[in-house]
């Protein structure tokens, strides 16, 4: 039985490896370009490892392009949203994990429904809102609307934690006089304080990483956040592809980072019980 | 007393801490689907204002075009495609992932990466890499010699779709993988021992104990991505804006062009209620079988 184990490896590497090829190549396309001279970038045929590594390249784009404002926005909007999002997902995520009241499953299957709902079907009539609110061009716009997107699996997410905490812990502290205020700040959050940093990472990635609300409400150039700022730099008749894509790897590093903490939270939070065993 | 303490005003204090959360998405999500849905019923002007009613007049005007049904039959195509494919190889590298290996850690982190990434910047590069000219793509594929003459990837219709469909299917790898994974970490190491005692072979262990433990994940997994790969706008949008023409639009995509390209936001709204139809039953059907697999 283990000979035919030892065995299998002879094909589960080798496949192993093809695939995560096949999968990182983009990345692979990403990295080199970054590091091109133009003259590299636009050689044909193309050259896979540059002949030249052009460092400068991550200089260059902060003053080529407004890149530090994209970033500043990205940051403020990514900031306000997961602001916003726990300041409404945590006391509905203790409502669903904690408090029994009438129409709870209903609401439970309502959010898990809403979640899948695509932001194109509303964005027509949110324009309208927004424009109505004054708030077009505004990151305010972007803070409130990817929060409605972000909102409803992130009380998912958190309300599964605070369902593993035992109540006997609040209980303890309602009977010390806490009020359910001071006893949900005091003594669950921080015990959830994991499950708090899930939903946060989940919200800020979220924020981060989106476009067609961006694209829909920004039109100044100074307001634009990474996403929008990066894919008009393709607008453009000449395309600095180096530029794009060492702007692209400063853009992917911190979020790609911050992904890989939550996304077993994630794949569980997704798929339920199917994959808790 | 202190239990009744805690419970007795339980009712109150839900329906206070679910005030805000609720005024919110009532505020700025159902309040929108209705309007939108009021929207689809009413002659639109440009700026989004309600002019008449209009009846079936929008819904009417859609349906007449033979383009919007192409662009329905090709969301399907798109979905069912994408779903397939991703499925398919999700479950391989599950099942590869599932053997113990040195490195396999590694390996599990590096397949993660394209779902970490941000997908509109992930389409840029792809846009990049599809580069008929200066591209690294179609240069490995000449090199390698796997594929003489490759297309013009964007430039043509049929092979822009195929070069959208890719890129979809290549950001939903991971998600399946990781999925299928966990589903296959949860089957009990017993059962695969009792049948290689009964002699069972490789393939009919997979058949016969691998793929019913898994089929709650499958369907699951298989739900969910068909609503992500159904509503994939960032993809098809960054690299090729649904062009030539709307040879690559799908229904997503067609409906943002109507509106903010056309600036026909009756016709938009009319196809955004489909659409909102479609995602409704899949969604139910989604929300039923998470709560089968017993998440509560």
């Amino acid at each position: 039985m283990k000979e035919r184990e030892r065995k299998s490896l002879y094909f589960v590497y080798p496949l192993t490896v093809f695939i995560l090829l096949i999968l990182l190549f983009p990345f692979f396309v990403m990295v080199s370009t970054a590091l091109k001279p133009v003259s590299e970038v636009y050689a044909n045929p193309p050259h896979w490892i540059p002949r030249e590594w052009r460092w400068a390249n991550f200089s260059d784009i902060w003053g080529k392009y407004p890149l530090g404002a994209y970033f500043k926005n990205s940051f403020i909007i990514s900031l306000g949203t997961t602001f916003l999002n726990m300041v409404l997902c945590i006391p509905a995520a203790y409502a669903v994990a904690r408090l029994r009241f009438r129409a709870k499953s209903f609401i439970m299957y309502l959010f898990l429904v809403v979640q899948m709902f695509s932001p194109i079907i509303v964005v027509i009539s949110l324009f309208k809102i927004v424009a109505l609110l004054g708030l077009l061009d505004t990151l305010l716009s972007l803070v409130l609307t990817n929060s409605v997107f972000t909102l409803t699996f992130a009380i998912w997410l958190l309300s599964g934690y605070f369902r593993g905490i035992p109540k006997e812990i609040e209980e303890a502290a309602l009977i010390d006089g806490c009020s359910r205020l001071q006893s949900v700040v005091r003594v669950l959050l921080p015990v959830a304080m994991p499950g708090v940093v899930t939903t946060v990472i989940y919200t800020f990635i979220s924020a981060w990483n989106e476009f067609m609300f961006a694209l829909t409400f920004i039109t100044s150039m100074d307001k634009r956040p990474l996403t929008l700022g990066l894919y008009n730099f393709i607008g453009r008749w000449t395309v600095q592809w180096q530029y794009l894509m060492a702007a692209a790897i400063l853009a992917l590093i911190p979020v790609v980072i911050l992904f890989m903490f939550i996304e077993r939270e994630l794949v569980q939070g997704l798929a339920g019980g199917a994959v808790k065993g | 007393m202190t239990k009744g303490k805690f419970w007795r005003t339980e009712s109150t204090v839900a329906y206070l801490f679910m005030i805000p959360a609720s005024v919110f998405l009532l505020m700025f999500m159902f309040y929108p689907i209705v309007y939108v849905i009021l929207m689809s019923f009413f002659r639109v002007n440009k700026l989004g204002d309600l002019v008449s009613f209009f009846g079936w007049g929008n819904f009417r005007f859609m349906f007449d075009k033979p383009e919007f049904w192409q662009v329905v039959v090709r969301s399907c195509v798109w979905t069912a495609i994408a779903v397939a494919v991703k499925t398919a190889f999700g479950l391989v590298i599950a099942l590869l992932l599932n053997v113990e290996f040195v490195g396999k850690r590694l390996a599990r982190t590096l397949l993660i990466i394209p779902w970490a990434s941000s997908v509109p910047i992930s389409a840029m590069i792809w846009q990049w890499t599809y580069n008929s000219d200066f591209g690294l793509l179609n240069h490995t594929l000449r090199s390698l010699g796997v594929w003489r003459n490759p297309p013009i990837w964007l430039a043509e219709p049929r092979s822009a779709f195929m070069a959208n469909l890719w890129v979809d299917i290549w950001c939903g790898i991971p998600f399946m993988a990781l999925v299928f994974l966990a589903g296959l970490q949860a089957i009990p190491q017993e059962l695969y021992e009792a049948a290689e005692v009964d002699g069972a072979t490789p393939w009919s262990k997979f058949r016969f104990v691998t793929l019913p433990l898994l089929s709650g994940v499958l369907t699951v997994a298989t739900l969910l991505s068909t609503l992500w790969t159904f509503n994939d706008f960032n993809v098809i949008y960054v690299l090729t804006a649904g062009g030539p023409g709307t040879s690559t639009d799908i229904l997503i995509t067609y409906i943002y062009k109507y509106a903010f390209q056309y600036l026909r936001f009756g016709p938009a709204a009319a196809m955004a209620v489909i659409t909102f139809g479609i995602l409704l039953i899949v969604s139910i059907v989604y929300a039923r079988s998470y709560f089968r697999e017993g998440a509560l």
